[in-house]
C-alpha cells in the first residue's frame, strides 16, 4: 500500500511564486488575443474587407464612427470581447495590421475598455468609493460560485486548473464554494443558452450582497462563436451586472488569476481602450 | 435531381457506399442489419447515428450512418423524408433512440411507434411551434424565450420512493447538467441524467460557413476535444473535396491528438482520485495534466492544441526538439503516477464492482471509446479505420472484460502509456516536407456535382467521433454538419450502470466514465 | 359492600353502565350505547379515585352456591388504572361519527374483563375477565374491519391470547383447588421447586401474551393495524395496564420468595430486555402510525417486566425496598405510557382524517393543523423518547437508577444480569428516541401536497383538539406533580414485602425525585418546569432586543431550478433504511422492484416501476407457523367430525352427556 503523503513531500514544492513573487506564470509560448495596429490598416479604405471575413465571431468592424474622415484610424475595430484568438485574422490580413501576440491578461472593469472605439462609461468618483467599500474585506478572502451557462468546456477545464498545485489558487485567499448562499463572486462562463437564463438569475439571486458577477471567456463577454442562434444569448451583457470582464477562448489559469486580482484591486487592469499595455 | 452523395473518386479504398431507402423499407433493413453483422457484441459493425438534412431544393432527408466492419467502407442509407413520418428503428436498434428524438426536435419529423417520443434537445417549455431548423439557422436570431416545464418521466409506484433533481447548477467546478434520481435512502431505483441544457445548436451553426471559420467553430464544440473535432472535419472536408494532406502533416496530427488524449486522461485520473478521496493522487493527477498542457503551450501556442489543424494540413510547421524533451522528463513521472495509483488498495476497493456495464448493454446503447472497450468490445477507430498515420504506426488497443470502474480506468492506463508509445514512433517518422497542401485554392467539382459530401472521424478522447460534411462547390460554404459525438452516445449508456446501485457509488461511477456535457449538447 | 363506600357504588354503576352500552350497541341503540359507554368512564374514574383518598371498597354480596365472589380493587390496580382511564373516556367520547356498530360493545366487553382483573379474587373469576378482555378486543377490531385480511390477523391475536389462557388456566388448576387469591401464596409454597417454577412461567406465559412479551408481541402490528386509533388507546392504555397488574400481582403478592426466586427474576428481566429490543427495532421500520405504535406499546410493557424483574431480583437479594423501588418503576411507567400512548393515537387518527391514511409521510401537517396536536404530539413524543421534564423520563431514569443499585446483591449472576438489562434499556432507549423523531418528524412535518388531503386547516372536531391536549399535557403534569402524591404509592407495593416497604416515601426528597437516598441521584422535573422558563428569557431577550438590519429575503436556492420539495422529503423507508441494512440479520428484509419497460422494444425503456418493502417477523417463519401448519394439519385430521351429518352430532351429545353424568356421579372432590 503505497504511502501517498511520502509520495507527495518527496515532490517538493510544485506551486510557482508568480505573482506575488518571482516565478513562471506557466503561459510560455502561448498566444494570446492579436494586437491592432490600426495605422497599418492601409487598405481599409480602399474597401478590403478580408478581416471582417475572415473573423469567425464578428469582432472586426470597419468604419464604424459616425463621422468616417480620411483619418485611417478611425475606421477599425477590433471588439476584444468577441475576439475568440483564432489568429485568422493575423493570416489573412494584407498589410499585417494584425499581429499575433502573447498578451492574455484582458481583464477590464469596463466592457467599452474591450474596443478602441466604444465610449467608455464616465467615470461615477461615487460608485468608485461605494465599490472601493464594498471590496473591504475581500481582498485576501474571496468566495466563488462558478456557473455553467453553456460553455464549451475549455473554460471549465482552465478554472479547474486554478486549484492544481502549479497555480494553487488558495495560496491567494481564493476559493469556489458549492452554494451561492457562501458566495462572494459569481463566475459565469459559456453565451448564456436561454434554459440557463433562468438557473443563473436565480443563482445570482440566491447571493447574498456585496456580490460581484465576473464574465469569463469570450462566449460570456461577447457570445464568441457560440452565441446567438435559436438557442444562445450573447453573452453576459444585459442578463446580470457585469463587474470584471475576461475575453480569451479560453483564457488561460494565468489570466484568471489577474482577472480575480484586478478584481480585488490587487493587481492594476492592463487593457485600456482596446489596447493591451506593455 | 441527384440526392446528395459523393461519386468522387479517391486514390485510396472507397470511404463509403450510399443506398436510398424508402420509409417502408427502414425496418427491415434495420433487422437486416442486426442479422447480418450480428447483434452479438464481437461485431465490429454497428450503427453509428442518424441525422436530418434539406438539400437544395428544401426537400427533407435522413441518413443513417452504419460501420460496416474494421476496414470496410462505411454504410450511408438515405431516406425521403418530406412526408414528415418515418418508422422508428429505436425498437430494434435502441441506439438510435436519442438521434430520432433530436431528429424530431430540430426538424419536425415523426417516428412513429418511438418508444420515448419526448423532446430531448429542447426542454419541454422552450418548444416553439415551428421546428427551429425547418428553414435554417440564422446566428441572429433571438432564442427562444419559455419557462421550464414538467418533463416526461418512468412512472414510479411506490408511497417511499424519494426523488431528487440534482442540478442544472451543481456544486463544485463542473458542468450544468440535471440528474433526477429515484431512490430510497442510499439505493437508488432510477437515474435519469437530463441534459441539453448546453444545446448551443453547433451543428446548425456550420450552415453557410467557409472552411476557415467552420475550423474554428469545430475546436470549440467541445473545448477539451479540439483536436479531435478539427481533426475529423478536416478529414471530412478533404474527403468532400479531394484532398490529401502531405506526410509530415499526418505524422504532426498523430502528436497533436495523441497529446490531446494524454491530458485527457491525466485529469481523469485527477479526477477518480478525487472521488475516491485519495487528496495527493489527484493533485499529482491534475499537476500532471497541467505540464501537458503547457506542453502543448509552448509547442503549439494553444493550451489546447488549437489553431493547428485545417484541411489539408497544418498551418504551420511545428518544432519537435523541446518537445522530445519535455517527454522525455514527464514520462518517467506519469508512469510512476500510473502505477502508484494501480497499487494503492483503497482507491481500488471503491472502483472493483463499481458501476459495472454488460456487455449487450454497451453494444446495444452504442457505447464508444475507454468505455465500450471496458466492457470487452475491442474497437477502435484508429485502428479499424485507420487515418493519418495510424496505419502506419504500431500500437495496442487495450481491452478489459470486467465493465467496472477499475476495468474503466485500466483502460485509460493502458492508453495513456500507448499514446506516448506513439507520440514517440510519430516524431520518428518526421520527415522534412510541406506542412500543408500547397495549393489553398478548392478544386472545381470534377463531375460538375456542386454538392459534396464527406465523411471524416477521429478516435478522440472518449471515443469514436464522426463528422459528415455536407458542402456546396459553388458558394464554397458548408450545407450541413452533422457530428456524432462519443459523448452523446456514452451518456446514453451511463444510467444503465447507476439504476440499482447506491448514492455513495454515484461520483465514482460517474467519474469512472469521465464523459463531457458540451459534447453531448452540442 | 359496604355503605360508607361511596367507591364501591361508583364500581358497580361503572359495570352496569358497561353492561347497558354493550347491551345497546348489539340492539343499533347508538347513543345510548356511546353516552352509558363515555359516562361509564367517567364514573369509572371517579370510583378509582375514590378508592385510592379513601379505602379501595370491598364487594362481597354476590354468592354463587356456597362460593362466594368477591371483588376487591388492590392499590397498584388502582393506580394503574387511573391515568389509562383518561385516554380511554376520550377514545369512546369523541370520534362522533367515526365508530361502527359493535365497536362500543367491544369496548364494554374489554373495559369490564379490565374491571374484572382490577378487582375479582378467585381463579375462575380471572380467567372470565381474561377471556372477556381478549374477546372484546377481537370485536373491537372486527367492527373496524378496515382491509379484508383483517380476519386472518384477528384469528391470530386470538390464537395467540388463547395460548396465553390456557397457560393461565394451567397455572390455577396446578395452584391447587382453592380458587380464592388469598390462598394462592400458601398453596404455590406447597408445590415444590419443580412446579413452583412451572406455575411461575405459566403466569409469565399467560400474561405476557397480552403484554407482548417474546414471542407474543407478533400480533401486535397486524391487530392494531386493523383498527383506529381510538381502539389502539384502549387496547395500550387500560387493558395493557391489567394485564401489567396482574402479573405483578401473580409474580410480587403470590410468589412469596422460594429459593429459585433470583433466577427466575434473571429470566424475567432478561426477557423483558430482549422483548424491548426486538419490539422497537421493529417498531422503527413501520411506515404505518398503528402499527408503529403498536410495537412501541409492546415496548413499553417490556421495559415494566424489565422492572418486574429486577424487582424478583433485588426481593431474592433480600433488598425490599429495592424491590418496591423496581416494581413502582414499573407502575409508573405504564402510567405514563398509557397516557402517552392515547394521546399519540388521537394524533394518528387526526392524521387519518386529514390525509385520508395511516402513513407516515411528510404533508405539512402540524403546521396546518391546531396547536393542540401539536401540545398533544410533542409531549406524548417525549416521554415515550424519555425525554425530560416527561413522565416517561421519570420512569426511565428510574429504572436505570434501581438497575445501577445492582451493587447491593451478592453473587455474579443478578449483577451481569442487571447490567446486561443496563445495556438492553440503554439501547431501546436510544431506538425509541428515533422512532419517536420517525413518527413525528416524518409523520407530521414537511409540506403539504396535492396528496396530503385539505391544504387548509384539517378538521378535527372540538373533541378531538381537547383529546389531544388533555391527555398530552397530562403526561407532563404527572411527571412535574409527582412529587407531591410519590408517597401514596405505598399502597401499591404488596404488603408481603417484608419488611413492609415504605418504598415510595423513600423515592421522594423535597422537591426532588430520589431512588431511595438524595446522595445516589436525584432529578427534580418539578424544579426544571420552574427553571427552564425562566433560562429562556436570556435568549428571547435577546431576540427582542436584536438591532434591526435589512433582510432581503430571496427563495430557496436548488441548484437552479424552482424548488419541488415535497417529492424530495424524507420518507419513512428512507429514514430507517440505514438501520434497515445495519440490523439486517434480525430483519431480514425485502425489496421488491419491478420494472416493466416497452412492449414492444429491448428492455430499456422504463415505463413504470414498481416498488415495495418489507421485514420478516423474527419468530413468524420457525415458530408459529410450523405451528399454524400444525393446526392445520391436525384439523384436516379431524375434519371428519365435522361430517353435517344429524346422527353423528346427537352422538357426539349423547357421549358427552355421558362423560358428565359419570363425572358428576362418580367423582368427589376430597
Amino acid at each position: 500500500m503505497p504511502l501517498w503523503t511520502w509520495f507527495g513531500l518527496k515532490k517538493g514544492r510544485a506551486t510557482t511564486g508568480w505573482p506575488e513573487s518571482a516565478g513562471s506564470d506557466g503561459q510560455e509560448g502561448v498566444l494570446g488575443l492579436p494586437k491592432l495596429n490600426a495605422d497599418q490598416c492601409s487598405e481599409g479604405a480602399q474597401g478590403c474587407t478580408k478581416c471582417v471575413t475572415s473573423c469567425p465571431s464578428g469582432a472586426i468592424t470597419l468604419n464604424v464612427a459616425e463621422n468616417v474622415t480620411e483619418d485611417q484610424e478611425q475606421h477599425i475595430d477590433l471588439d476584444y470581447a468577441r475576439c475568440v484568438g483564432c489568429q485568422l485574422c493575423t493570416e489573412t490580413c494584407p498589410s499585417g495590421a494584425f499581429s499575433p501576440s502573447n498578451d492574455w491578461a484582458f481583464a477590464v472593469r469596463d466592457r467599452a475598455d474591450l474596443s478602441r472605439l466604444a465610449r467608455p462609461a464616465t467615470p461615477d468618483k461615487k460608485l468608485e468609493e461605494k465599490w472601493q467599500k464594498s471590496l473591504a474585506g475581500f481582498g485576501r478572502s474571496l468566495h466563488i460560485r462558478h456557473v455553467d451557462a453553456g460553455s464549451c468546456n475549455g473554460c471549465e477545464s482552465e478554472i479547474s486548473a486554478l486549484l492544481n498545485p502549479f497555480y494553487n489558487l488558495h495560496r491567494l485567499g481564493i476559493f469556489f464554494t458549492p452554494s451561492p448562499r457562501f458566495a462572494d463572486l459569481l463566475l459565469v462562463t459559456g453565451p448564456v443558452t436561454e434554459v440557463m437564463r433562468e438557473p443563473l438569475l436565480r443563482t445570482f439571486e440566491a447571493m447574498p450582497e456585496p456580490r460581484w458577477v465576473m464574465a469569463l471567456g469570450t462566449c460570456a463577454t461577447g457570445g464568441g462563436t457560440n452565441g446567438g442562434g435559436y438557442a444562445c444569448h450573447q453573452g453576459l451583457d444585459g442578463i446580470l451586472p457585469v463587474d470584471i470582464w475576461l475575453p480569451g477562448c479560453p483564457p488561460n489559469p494565468a489570466a484568471i488569476i489577474e482577472a480575480l486580482l484586478v478584481l480585488l484591486d490587487r493587481r492594476p487592469q492592463q487593457v485600456h481602450g482596446g489596447r493591451h499595455d506593455a | 435531381m441527384p440526392h446528395p452523395e459523393s461519386s468522387i473518386e479517391r486514390p485510396i479504398e472507397l470511404l463509403f457506399e450510399t443506398q436510398t431507402l424508402r420509409p417502408d423499407e427502414l425496418l427491415e433493413a434495420a433487422q437486416s442489419l442486426l442479422d447480418d453483422l450480428g447483434d452479438t457484441p464481437s461485431a465490429h459493425g454497428r450503427m453509428q447515428c442518424a441525422y436530418a438534412l434539406r438539400d437544395a431544393e428544401g426537400q427533407l432527408w435522413v441518413r443513417y450512418i452504419i460501420s460496416q466492419g474494421a476496414n470496410q467502407p462505411w454504410g450511408i442509407w438515405s431516406v425521403d423524408a418530406s412526408s414528415g413520418t418515418l418508422p422508428s428503428l429505436a425498437n430494434v436498434l435502441p441506439l438510435l433512440g436519442w438521434y430520432e428524438r433530436e431528429i424530431q426536435d430540430l426538424y419536425g419529423i415523426t417516428f412513429t411507434d418511438h418508444p420515448e417520443p419526448y423532446p430531448l434537445v429542447l426542454h419541454e417549455g422552450f418548444i416553439p411551434a415551428k421546428p427551429p431548423l425547418q428553414k435554417g439557422f440564422d446566428a441572429k436570431a433571438e432564442p427562444i424565450r419559455g419557462q421550464a416545464e414538467p418533463f416526461a418521466e418512468a412512472n414510479m409506484v411506490g408511497s417511499d420512493i424519494q426523488r431528487l433533481p440534482f442540478g442544472p447548477i451543481r456544486a463544485d467546478v463542473v458542468e450544468s447538467a440535471q440528474f433526477v434520481f429515484h431512490y430510497i435512502g442510499e439505493g437508488i431505483l432510477h437515474y435519469h441524467p437530463r441534459l441539453f441544457y448546453k444545446h448551443r445548436a453547433m451543428e446548425a451553426r456550420f450552415e453557410g460557413v467557409p472552411i476557415s471559420a467552420a475550423c474554428v467553430l469545430a475546436e470549440r464544440v467541445s473545448g477539451v476535444d479540439s483536436v479531435a473535432h478539427v481533426l475529423a472535419f478536416s478529414q471530412a472536408m478533404e474527403a468532400a473535396l479531394g484532398w490529401q494532406a502531405p506526410l509530415r502533416a499526418q505524422a504532426w496530427r498523430v502528436v497533436l491528438a495523441e497529446l490531446e488524449r494524454l491530458y485527457n486522461h491525466l485529469q481523469f485520473f485527477g479526477h477518480l482520485a478525487k472521488t475516491t478521496t485519495l487528496k495527493v493522487a489527484e493533485a499529482e493527477g491534475i499537476w500532471l495534466e497541467e505540464q501537458v498542457k503547457q506542453i502543448n503551450g509552448r509547442l503549439t501556442g494553444s493550451r489546447f492544441l488549437r489553431g493547428m489543424i485545417v484541411p489539408g494540413g497544418l498551418r504551420r510547421d511545428l518544432d519537435a526538439t523541446a518537445l522530445i524533451a519535455d517527454l522525455n522528463a514527464l514520462q518517467p513521472q506519469i508512469e510512476d503516477y500510473l502505477d502508484t495509483l494501480a497499487n494503492t488498495r483503497s482507491y481500488l476497493d471503491r472502483l472493483l464492482t463499481t458501476g459495472v456495464l454488460p456487455r449487450q448493454v454497451a453494444f446495444d446503447q452504442g457505447a464508444t471509446g475507454p468505455i465500450e472497450r471496458a466492457s470487452d468490445l475491442d474497437r477502435d477507430l484508429r485502428r479499424d479505420h485507420g487515418y493519418a498515420l495510424y496505419p502506419e504506426l504500431q500500437f495496442a488497443v487495450p481491452t478489459a472484460t470486467e465493465g467496472d470502474a477499475d476495468a474503466r480506468a485500466r483502460v485509460r492506463d493502458q492508453e495513456i502509456r500507448q499514446s506516448l508509445h506513439l507520440i514517440r514512433q510519430a516524431l520518428n517518422k518526421l520527415e522534412p516536407g510541406p506542412i500543408c497542401r500547397k495549393e489553398q485554392t478548392i478544386d472545381p467539382p470534377m463531375d460538375g456535382v456542386m454538392e459534396g459530401m464527406g465523411l471524416g472521424w477521429a478516435e478522440a478522447v472518449r471515443g469514436g467521433l464522426i463528422y459528415a460534411v455536407h458542402w456546396n462547390a459553388k458558394t464554397e460554404r458548408l450545407t450541413r454538419v452533422k457530428i456524432k459525438e462519443p459523448s452523446f452516445s456514452n451518456w446514453r449508456v451511463f444510467p444503465f450502470t447507476v439504476n440499482d446501485s447506491n448514492m455513495m457509488d454515484y461520483a465514482i461511477n460517474e467519474a469512472s466514465f469521465g464523459l463531457s456535457v458540451a459534447g453531448a449538447d452540442r | 359492600m359496604t355503605l360508607d363506600s361511596l367507591s364501591g357504588y361508583a364500581f358497580a354503576l361503572t359495570a352496569l353502565l358497561w353492561l347497558a352500552a354493550m347491551v345497546g350497541d348489539v340492539f343499533g341503540a347508538k347513543r345510548v350505547a356511546r353516552g352509558a359507554i363515555s359516562l361509564g368512564t367517567l364514573v369509572a374514574i371517579f370510583a378509582v379515585l375514590e378508592g385510592l383518598i379513601g379505602k379501595p371498597p370491598t364487594f362481597e354480596s354476590l354468592t354463587f352456591g356456597d362460593w362466594p365472589w368477591r371483588f376487591h380493587p388492590d392499590a397498584a390496580g388502582l393506580w394503574l388504572l387511573l391515568p389509562a382511564l383518561l385516554p380511554a373516556f376520550f377514545a369512546t367520547a369523541t370520534g362522533r361519527t367515526q365508530h361502527p356498530r359493535g365497536w362500543v360493545a367491544g369496548v364494554a366487553l374489554s373495559l369490564l374483563g379490565a374491571l374484572g382483573i382490577l378487582g375479582v379474587q378467585d381463579g375462575a373469576s380471572l380467567l372470565i375477565a381474561w377471556e372477556a378482555l381478549s374477546l372484546g378486543g377481537a370485536i373491537m377490531l372486527l367492527a373496524e374491519r378496515q382491509t379484508e385480511p383483517s380476519g386472518n390477523d384477528n384469528l391470530f391475536m386470538l390464537a395467540l391470547l388463547e395460548v396465553g389462557s390456557m397457560a393461565l388456566l394451567l397455572a390455577v388448576i396446578l395452584l391447587g383447588k382453592q380458587l380464592e387469591f388469598s390462598s394462592y401464596a400458601a398453596q404455590w409454597q406447597g408445590l415444590g421447586t419443580g412446579l413452583g417454577f412451572g406455575v411461575a412461567v405459566l403466569w409469565l406465559i399467560g400474561f405476557g401474551a397480552k403484554l407482548g412479551l417474546l414471542p407474543f408481541y407478533e400480533w401486535y402490528p397486524n391487530a392494531y393495524g386493523q383498527g383506529s386509533g381510538a381502539t389502539g388507546a384502549i387496547m395500550s392504555g387500560a387493558i395493557l395496564n391489567m394485564a401489567y397488574f396482574a402479573l405483578g400481582r401473580a409474580l410480587l403478592d403470590w410468589l412469596g420468595t422460594p429459593p429459585w426466586l433470583g433466577s427466575f427474576g434473571i429470566v424475567v428481566l432478561l426477557l423483558g430486555a430482549f422483548t424491548a429490543i426486538f419490539a422497537i427495532l421493529y417498531a422503527f421500520q413501520q411506515n404505518d402510525w398503528r402499527r408503529l405504535l403498536a410495537f412501541s406499546s409492546a415496548e413499553n410493557a417490556a421495559v415494566a417486566v424489565t422492572a418486574l424483574g429486577a424487582a424478583l431480583i433485588f426481593r431474592a437479594g433480600g433488598q425490599a425496598e429495592l424491590a418496591g423501588l423496581a416494581w413502582l418503576v414499573g407502575l409508573l411507567h405504564l402510567m405514563g405510557h398509557s397516557l402517552a400512548k392515547g394521546s399519540l393515537f388521537f394524533a394518528a387518527d387526526a392524521v387519518a382524517r386529514a390525509t385520508g391514511s395511516y402513513h407516515i409521510r411528510q404533508s405539512g401537517l402540524l403546521r396546518r393543523a391546531p396547536f393542540t396536536l401539536g401540545i398533544g404530539v410533542v409531549f406524548a413524543g417525549m416521554s415515550l423518547a424519555a425525554l425530560p421534564p416527561t413522565a416517561g423520563f421519570v420512569s426511565e431514569w428510574y429504572l436505570f437508577q434501581s438497575l445501577f443499585h445492582d451493587f447491593t446483591l451478592h453473587g455474579d449472576g443478578p449483577r451481569i444480569a442487571l447490567a446486561l438489562a443496563g445495556a438492553g434499556m440503554a439501547l431501546t432507549a436510544a431506538i425509541a428516541l428515533a422512532t419517536m423523531v420517525k413518527v413525528l418528524g416524518v409523520g407530521l412535518l414537511g409540506k403539504a401536497d396535492a396528496r396530503s388531503g385539505d391544504a387548509a386547516q384539517p378538521a378535527l372536531s372540538l373533541g378531538a383538539r381537547i383529546a389531544l391536549l388533555v391527555t398530552g399535557l397530562a403526561v407532563p403534569a404527572l411527571a412535574i406533580s409527582l412529587v407531591f402524591w410519590l408517597p401514596q404509592l405505598n399502597y401499591a407495593v404488596w404488603q408481603t414485602f417484608e419488611p413492609p416497604a415504605g418504598a415510595a416515601s423513600l423515592m421522594v426528597h423535597g422537591w426532588l425525585l430520589v431512588p431511595l437516598s438524595a446522595h445516589f441521584a436525584f432529578i427534580s422535573p418539578l424544579k426544571l418546569m420552574i427553571v427552564m422558563p425562566l433560562l429562556a428569557l436570556i435568549p428571547l431577550a435577546l431576540i427582542w432586543l436584536r438591532p434591526r438590519i435589512k433582510v432581503r429575503r430571496a427563495p430557496i436556492w436548488c441548484g437552479g431550478e424552482p424548488v419541488q420539495s415535497h417529492s424530495g422529503a424524507t420518507t419513512a423507508l428512507a429514514f430507517s433504511n440505514a438501520m434497515r441494512v445495519f440490523y439486517r440479520f434480525v430483519y431480514r428484509p425485502t425489496n421488491a422492484i419491478n420494472r416493466r419497460f416497452d412492449a414492444d422494444s429491448k428492455p430499456y425503456f422504463l415505463k413504470t416501476l414498481e416498488f415495495d418493502y418489507a421485514q420478516a417477523p423474527f419468530f413468524g417463519p420457525w415458530l408459529f407457523q410450523p405451528a399454524v401448519r400444525l393446526v392445520q394439519a391436525l384439523t384436516r385430521r379431524i375434519l371428519f367430525l365435522q361430517n353435517g351429518l344429524m346422527n353423528a352430532y346427537l352422538a357426539y351429545i349423547g357421549i358427552l352427556l355421558l362423560l358428565i353424568f359419570t363425572f358428576a356421579l362418580f367423582w368427589t372432590p376430597k
